[in-house]
Protein backbone atom coordinates (compact mmCIF):
# COMPACT_ATOMS: atom_id res chain seq x y z
CA UNK A 1 0.00 0.00 0.00
CA UNK A 2 1.43 3.30 -1.13
CA UNK A 3 1.06 6.29 1.14
CA UNK A 4 -0.92 8.02 -1.61
CA UNK A 5 -3.52 5.24 -1.25
CA UNK A 6 -3.41 5.63 2.53
CA UNK A 7 -4.51 9.22 2.01
CA UNK A 8 -7.85 8.04 0.60
CA UNK A 9 -8.71 5.41 3.22
CA UNK A 10 -11.29 5.99 5.93
CA UNK A 11 -13.14 3.95 8.54
CA UNK A 12 -16.26 6.09 8.09
CA UNK A 13 -18.26 3.00 7.10
CA UNK A 14 -18.23 1.73 10.69
CA UNK A 15 -21.58 2.29 12.37
CA UNK A 16 -21.45 5.39 14.59
CA UNK A 17 -18.12 6.69 13.27
CA UNK A 18 -18.32 10.37 12.32
CA UNK A 19 -15.10 11.11 10.43
CA UNK A 20 -12.87 8.02 10.67
CA UNK A 21 -9.92 9.95 9.30
CA UNK A 22 -6.98 9.99 9.16
CA UNK A 23 -6.45 6.38 10.14
CA UNK A 24 -3.59 5.65 12.51
CA UNK A 25 -0.89 3.92 10.47
CA UNK A 26 1.62 1.45 11.86
CA UNK A 27 4.31 0.02 9.57
CA UNK A 28 6.01 -3.28 10.35
CA UNK A 29 7.60 -3.80 6.95
CA UNK A 30 7.99 -1.52 3.98
CA UNK A 31 9.98 -1.26 0.81
CA UNK A 32 11.13 1.74 -1.13
CA UNK A 33 10.71 1.45 -4.87
CA UNK A 34 12.25 4.23 -6.89
CA UNK A 35 9.88 5.58 -9.51
CA UNK A 36 10.30 8.34 -12.05
CA UNK A 37 9.54 11.79 -10.64
CA UNK A 38 6.62 13.41 -12.42
CA UNK A 39 6.04 16.90 -11.05
CA UNK A 40 2.80 17.35 -12.99
CA UNK A 41 1.29 14.20 -11.50
CA UNK A 42 2.12 15.26 -7.94
CA UNK A 43 0.79 18.75 -8.59
CA UNK A 44 -2.45 17.49 -10.10
CA UNK A 45 -3.07 14.96 -7.35
CA UNK A 46 -2.40 17.41 -4.50
CA UNK A 47 -5.84 19.09 -4.50
CA UNK A 48 -7.36 15.63 -3.96
CA UNK A 49 -5.04 14.80 -1.08
CA UNK A 50 -5.60 15.69 2.55
CA UNK A 51 -2.53 17.39 4.00
CA UNK A 52 -3.22 16.18 7.55
CA UNK A 53 -2.91 12.58 6.35
CA UNK A 54 0.17 13.43 4.25
CA UNK A 55 1.74 14.80 7.41
CA UNK A 56 0.68 11.86 9.58
CA UNK A 57 2.22 9.51 6.98
CA UNK A 58 5.41 11.60 7.06
CA UNK A 59 5.48 11.27 10.85
CA UNK A 60 5.23 7.49 10.66
CA UNK A 61 8.10 7.18 8.17
CA UNK A 62 10.09 9.92 9.97
CA UNK A 63 10.18 12.36 7.10
CA UNK A 64 8.88 15.38 9.01
CA UNK A 65 12.13 17.22 8.29
CA UNK A 66 11.07 17.14 4.65
CA UNK A 67 7.31 17.59 4.91
CA UNK A 68 5.90 20.60 6.80
CA UNK A 69 2.90 20.22 9.14
CA UNK A 70 0.91 22.82 7.25
CA UNK A 71 0.59 22.88 3.47
CA UNK A 72 2.76 25.72 2.14
CA UNK A 73 1.51 28.21 -0.44
CA UNK A 74 2.61 27.88 -4.07
CA UNK A 75 3.81 24.38 -3.45
CA UNK A 76 4.23 23.57 -7.15
CA UNK A 77 7.05 26.14 -7.40
CA UNK A 78 9.02 24.30 -4.73
CA UNK A 79 10.68 21.55 -6.76
CA UNK A 80 12.51 20.13 -3.77
CA UNK A 81 9.32 19.70 -1.75
CA UNK A 82 7.55 18.22 -4.77
CA UNK A 83 10.29 15.59 -5.04
CA UNK A 84 9.96 14.79 -1.35
CA UNK A 85 6.20 14.45 -1.73
CA UNK A 86 6.76 12.16 -4.70
CA UNK A 87 9.02 9.99 -2.56
CA UNK A 88 6.59 9.91 0.36
CA UNK A 89 3.46 9.26 -1.69
CA UNK A 90 4.65 6.98 -4.48
CA UNK A 91 7.92 5.32 -3.52
CA UNK A 92 7.18 3.98 -0.05
CA UNK A 93 5.19 0.75 -0.21
CA UNK A 94 3.79 -0.59 3.07
CA UNK A 95 3.93 -4.38 2.93
CA UNK A 96 2.94 -5.25 6.46
CA UNK A 97 1.31 -3.19 9.17
CA UNK A 98 -2.04 -1.90 10.28
CA UNK A 99 -4.52 0.94 10.10
CA UNK A 100 -6.55 1.92 13.12
CA UNK A 101 -9.85 3.78 13.27
CA UNK A 102 -9.22 7.02 15.22
CA UNK A 103 -12.64 6.85 16.88
CA UNK A 104 -13.27 3.18 17.68
CA UNK A 105 -9.77 1.69 17.68
CA UNK A 106 -10.87 -0.96 15.19
CA UNK A 107 -7.73 -2.37 13.57
CA UNK A 108 -7.43 -3.13 9.86
CA UNK A 109 -4.42 -5.30 9.02
CA UNK A 110 -2.18 -4.67 6.01
CA UNK A 111 -0.86 -7.98 4.66
CA UNK A 112 1.27 -8.43 1.53
CA UNK A 113 0.68 -4.77 0.78
CA UNK A 114 -3.11 -5.07 0.84
CA UNK A 115 -5.16 -3.33 3.54
CA UNK A 116 -8.12 -5.39 4.70
CA UNK A 117 -10.91 -2.91 5.34
CA UNK A 118 -13.73 -5.48 5.29
CA UNK A 119 -16.22 -4.99 8.08
CA UNK A 120 -18.39 -7.61 9.70
CA UNK A 121 -22.14 -7.38 9.22
CA UNK A 122 -22.65 -6.19 12.80
CA UNK A 123 -20.20 -3.30 12.39
CA UNK A 124 -22.05 -1.46 9.62
CA UNK B 1 -5.53 0.32 -25.23
CA UNK B 2 -3.52 -2.84 -24.83
CA UNK B 3 -5.26 -5.99 -23.63
CA UNK B 4 -3.32 -7.01 -20.53
CA UNK B 5 -1.40 -10.25 -20.34
CA UNK B 6 -3.08 -12.85 -18.15
CA UNK B 7 -0.73 -15.78 -18.71
CA UNK B 8 0.45 -15.57 -15.09
CA UNK B 9 -3.03 -16.60 -13.87
CA UNK B 10 -3.66 -20.33 -13.79
CA UNK B 11 -6.62 -22.61 -13.23
CA UNK B 12 -5.65 -22.48 -9.57
CA UNK B 13 -6.46 -18.74 -9.40
CA UNK B 14 -9.61 -19.24 -11.43
CA UNK B 15 -10.93 -21.57 -8.74
CA UNK B 16 -11.25 -18.45 -6.59
CA UNK B 17 -11.45 -15.55 -9.03
CA UNK B 18 -13.76 -14.81 -11.96
CA UNK B 19 -11.98 -15.55 -15.23
CA UNK B 20 -12.04 -12.76 -17.83
CA UNK B 21 -14.86 -13.40 -20.31
CA UNK B 22 -17.01 -11.59 -22.88
CA UNK B 23 -18.37 -9.15 -20.28
CA UNK B 24 -14.82 -8.20 -19.28
CA UNK B 25 -13.88 -7.56 -22.90
CA UNK B 26 -16.99 -5.46 -23.55
CA UNK B 27 -16.02 -3.15 -20.70
CA UNK B 28 -12.48 -2.93 -22.09
CA UNK B 29 -13.84 -2.14 -25.55
CA UNK B 30 -16.08 0.60 -24.14
CA UNK B 31 -13.13 2.24 -22.37
CA UNK B 32 -11.07 2.05 -25.52
CA UNK B 33 -13.87 3.61 -27.56
CA UNK B 34 -14.16 6.45 -25.04
CA UNK B 35 -10.45 7.26 -24.72
CA UNK B 36 -10.82 10.77 -26.15
CA UNK B 37 -13.35 11.57 -23.44
CA UNK B 38 -11.13 10.01 -20.78
CA UNK B 39 -8.05 11.88 -22.03
CA UNK B 40 -9.94 15.15 -21.78
CA UNK B 41 -11.20 14.25 -18.32
CA UNK B 42 -7.59 13.83 -17.14
CA UNK B 43 -8.52 11.46 -14.32
CA UNK B 44 -6.47 11.57 -11.14
CA UNK B 45 -8.15 8.72 -9.28
CA UNK B 46 -9.53 5.61 -11.00
CA UNK B 47 -11.30 2.84 -9.14
CA UNK B 48 -12.58 -0.55 -10.18
CA UNK B 49 -15.02 -2.14 -7.76
CA UNK B 50 -14.90 -5.94 -7.67
CA UNK B 51 -11.77 -6.10 -9.78
CA UNK B 52 -11.50 -9.92 -9.83
CA UNK B 53 -8.55 -10.86 -12.04
CA UNK B 54 -7.69 -7.17 -12.38
CA UNK B 55 -7.65 -7.15 -16.17
CA UNK B 56 -9.84 -4.07 -16.61
CA UNK B 57 -8.19 -1.76 -14.08
CA UNK B 58 -4.78 -2.92 -15.32
CA UNK B 59 -5.66 -1.90 -18.87
CA UNK B 60 -6.76 1.50 -17.59
CA UNK B 61 -3.63 1.83 -15.46
CA UNK B 62 -1.39 1.04 -18.46
CA UNK B 63 -2.98 3.98 -20.24
CA UNK B 64 -3.38 6.48 -17.38
CA UNK B 65 -1.00 5.59 -14.56
CA UNK B 66 1.40 8.38 -15.54
CA UNK B 67 -1.26 10.80 -14.32
CA UNK B 68 -3.70 8.85 -12.20
CA UNK B 69 -3.72 6.72 -9.11
CA UNK B 70 -5.45 3.42 -9.94
CA UNK B 71 -7.19 1.56 -7.12
CA UNK B 72 -9.12 -1.71 -7.04
CA UNK B 73 -11.42 -3.12 -4.41
CA UNK B 74 -12.75 -6.62 -3.95
CA UNK B 75 -14.21 -8.51 -0.99
CA UNK B 76 -12.29 -11.61 -2.09
CA UNK B 77 -8.66 -11.73 -0.97
CA UNK B 78 -7.70 -13.95 -3.91
CA UNK B 79 -9.05 -11.27 -6.24
CA UNK B 80 -7.07 -8.56 -4.43
CA UNK B 81 -3.91 -10.63 -4.90
CA UNK B 82 -4.72 -11.49 -8.52
CA UNK B 83 -5.33 -7.83 -9.34
CA UNK B 84 -1.95 -6.80 -7.97
CA UNK B 85 -0.18 -9.59 -9.80
CA UNK B 86 -1.94 -8.76 -13.07
CA UNK B 87 -0.78 -5.15 -12.75
CA UNK B 88 2.78 -6.33 -12.01
CA UNK B 89 2.74 -8.76 -14.95
CA UNK B 90 1.84 -5.83 -17.18
CA UNK B 91 4.48 -3.51 -15.75
CA UNK B 92 2.01 -1.09 -14.22
CA UNK B 93 0.75 -0.29 -10.75
CA UNK B 94 -2.68 -0.93 -9.27
CA UNK B 95 -3.32 -0.70 -5.54
CA UNK B 96 -5.62 -3.37 -4.10
CA UNK B 97 -7.88 -2.69 -1.14
CA UNK B 98 -10.00 -5.41 0.37
CA UNK B 99 -13.39 -3.90 1.15
CA UNK B 100 -17.05 -3.84 0.25
CA UNK B 101 -17.75 -1.66 -2.84
CA UNK B 102 -16.06 1.72 -2.18
CA UNK B 103 -16.81 1.80 1.54
CA UNK B 104 -13.18 2.37 2.64
CA UNK B 105 -12.60 5.42 0.44
CA UNK B 106 -13.06 9.10 1.18
CA UNK B 107 -16.19 10.55 -0.37
CA UNK B 108 -16.43 12.14 -3.80
CA UNK B 109 -12.90 11.22 -4.83
CA UNK B 110 -13.27 8.93 -7.82
CA UNK B 111 -12.88 10.36 -11.34
CA UNK B 112 -13.30 7.09 -13.26
CA UNK B 113 -15.36 4.33 -11.68
CA UNK B 114 -15.69 0.85 -13.21
CA UNK B 115 -17.99 -1.94 -12.11
CA UNK B 116 -18.73 -5.29 -13.68
CA UNK B 117 -21.20 -6.35 -10.99
CA UNK B 118 -22.52 -9.75 -9.99
CA UNK B 119 -25.37 -9.47 -12.49
CA UNK B 120 -26.77 -12.98 -12.86
CA UNK B 121 -30.43 -13.24 -11.88
CA UNK B 122 -30.81 -15.58 -8.90
CA UNK B 123 -33.49 -15.75 -6.26
CA UNK B 124 -32.72 -13.50 -3.29
CA UNK B 125 -32.92 -16.56 -1.13
CA UNK B 126 -30.32 -18.27 -3.28
CA UNK B 127 -28.06 -15.22 -3.15
CA UNK B 128 -28.38 -14.98 0.60
CA UNK B 129 -27.97 -18.70 1.18
CA UNK B 130 -24.93 -18.88 -1.00
CA UNK B 131 -23.36 -15.75 0.40
CA UNK B 132 -24.08 -16.28 4.05
CA UNK B 133 -25.02 -19.84 4.82
CA UNK B 134 -23.30 -22.10 2.34
CA UNK B 135 -20.43 -22.69 4.68
CA UNK B 136 -20.19 -22.32 8.43
CA UNK B 137 -17.31 -19.85 8.30
CA UNK B 138 -18.80 -17.73 5.56
CA UNK B 139 -19.92 -14.95 7.89
CA UNK B 140 -16.32 -14.38 8.79
CA UNK B 141 -13.37 -13.10 6.89
CA UNK B 142 -12.17 -16.49 5.68
CA UNK B 143 -14.59 -17.10 2.89
CA UNK B 144 -14.94 -20.42 1.23
CA UNK B 145 -13.92 -20.89 -2.38
CA UNK B 146 -17.56 -21.34 -3.24
CA UNK B 147 -18.51 -18.02 -1.72
CA UNK B 148 -15.68 -16.24 -3.52
CA UNK B 149 -16.92 -17.30 -6.90
CA UNK B 150 -20.62 -17.01 -6.12
CA UNK B 151 -20.10 -13.41 -4.98
CA UNK B 152 -18.60 -12.65 -8.39
CA UNK B 153 -21.80 -13.45 -10.26
CA UNK B 154 -24.90 -13.99 -8.08
CA UNK B 155 -27.05 -10.86 -8.28
CA UNK B 156 -30.31 -11.78 -6.54
CA UNK B 157 -33.63 -10.39 -7.83
CA UNK B 158 -33.20 -9.01 -11.37
CA UNK B 159 -29.45 -9.51 -10.86
CA UNK B 160 -29.54 -6.08 -9.28
CA UNK B 161 -29.10 -6.40 -5.53
CA UNK B 162 -25.46 -5.28 -5.41
CA UNK B 163 -25.80 -2.79 -8.26
CA UNK B 164 -28.77 -1.10 -6.55
CA UNK B 165 -26.77 -0.68 -3.34
CA UNK B 166 -23.95 0.94 -5.30
CA UNK B 167 -26.31 3.31 -7.12
CA UNK B 168 -27.55 4.63 -3.78
CA UNK B 169 -23.93 5.37 -2.80
CA UNK B 170 -22.86 6.80 -6.16
CA UNK B 171 -23.31 10.44 -5.16
CA UNK B 172 -20.79 9.89 -2.35
CA UNK B 173 -18.29 8.04 -4.54
CA UNK B 174 -17.96 10.02 -7.78
CA UNK B 175 -15.98 13.25 -7.88
CA UNK B 176 -17.83 16.28 -9.29
CA UNK B 177 -16.53 15.56 -12.82
CA UNK B 178 -16.48 11.77 -12.36
CA UNK B 179 -17.69 9.15 -14.84
CA UNK B 180 -18.96 5.65 -14.14
CA UNK B 181 -18.97 2.75 -16.58
CA UNK B 182 -21.37 0.01 -15.47
CA UNK B 183 -21.85 -3.35 -17.13
CA UNK B 184 -25.40 -4.71 -17.24
CA UNK B 185 -27.37 -7.60 -18.61
CA UNK B 186 -30.72 -7.08 -20.36
CA UNK B 187 -32.39 -8.92 -17.44
CA UNK B 188 -31.07 -6.22 -15.10
CA UNK B 189 -33.57 -3.85 -16.80
CA UNK B 190 -31.15 -1.13 -17.93
CA UNK B 191 -33.93 1.33 -18.78
CA UNK B 192 -35.24 1.10 -15.24
CA UNK B 193 -31.70 1.73 -13.96
CA UNK B 194 -31.35 4.77 -16.23
CA UNK B 195 -34.63 6.20 -14.84
CA UNK B 196 -33.42 5.57 -11.33
CA UNK B 197 -30.11 7.32 -12.06
CA UNK B 198 -31.95 10.31 -13.49
CA UNK B 199 -33.98 10.55 -10.27
CA UNK B 200 -30.66 10.54 -8.39
CA UNK B 201 -29.44 13.51 -10.52
CA UNK B 202 -27.25 11.53 -12.86
CA UNK B 203 -27.21 11.26 -16.61
CA UNK B 204 -26.93 7.76 -18.07
CA UNK B 205 -26.67 6.48 -21.63
CA UNK B 206 -26.30 3.04 -23.15
CA UNK B 207 -22.77 3.59 -24.39
CA UNK B 208 -22.21 0.15 -25.90
CA UNK B 209 -24.14 -3.09 -26.25
CA UNK B 210 -23.32 -6.58 -27.46
CA UNK B 211 -25.04 -9.90 -27.97
CA UNK B 212 -23.03 -12.85 -26.77
CA UNK B 213 -24.14 -16.48 -26.59
CA UNK B 214 -26.96 -16.62 -24.05
CA UNK B 215 -26.68 -13.01 -22.88
CA UNK B 216 -27.25 -9.45 -24.08
CA UNK B 217 -24.87 -6.99 -22.45
CA UNK B 218 -24.82 -3.22 -22.06
CA UNK B 219 -22.34 -0.66 -20.84
CA UNK B 220 -23.99 2.33 -19.21
CA UNK B 221 -21.96 5.54 -19.12
CA UNK B 222 -23.01 7.65 -16.17
CA UNK B 223 -22.10 11.22 -15.26
CA UNK B 224 -23.57 13.89 -13.01
CA UNK B 225 -26.33 15.84 -14.72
Amino acid sequence: MKLSTYNFLTSMAIKGVKVGYPLKLTINKKEVVETEFNATFVERLLPKLDWSAIYSAAQVVELTDDIPAVQPENIAENEQLMQKLHHLLFEIDVLDGQLECPETGRVFPITDGIPNMLLNEDEV
Amino acid sequence: METPYTDHLTSHEYEHVYEPAEDTFLLLDALEADLTFLDNLQPRLCLEIGSGSGVIITALAKRFSHGALCLATDINEHACNATKSTANRNATKVESIRCNLASALRTRSVDVLLFNPPYVVTSDEELHNQLFEASPESRHINMSTQRNLVSSWAGGKDGRRITDILLQQLNDILSPQGVFYLLLLRENKPDEIIDKLVSLNFKAVKYMERRIPGEYLYILKITRS
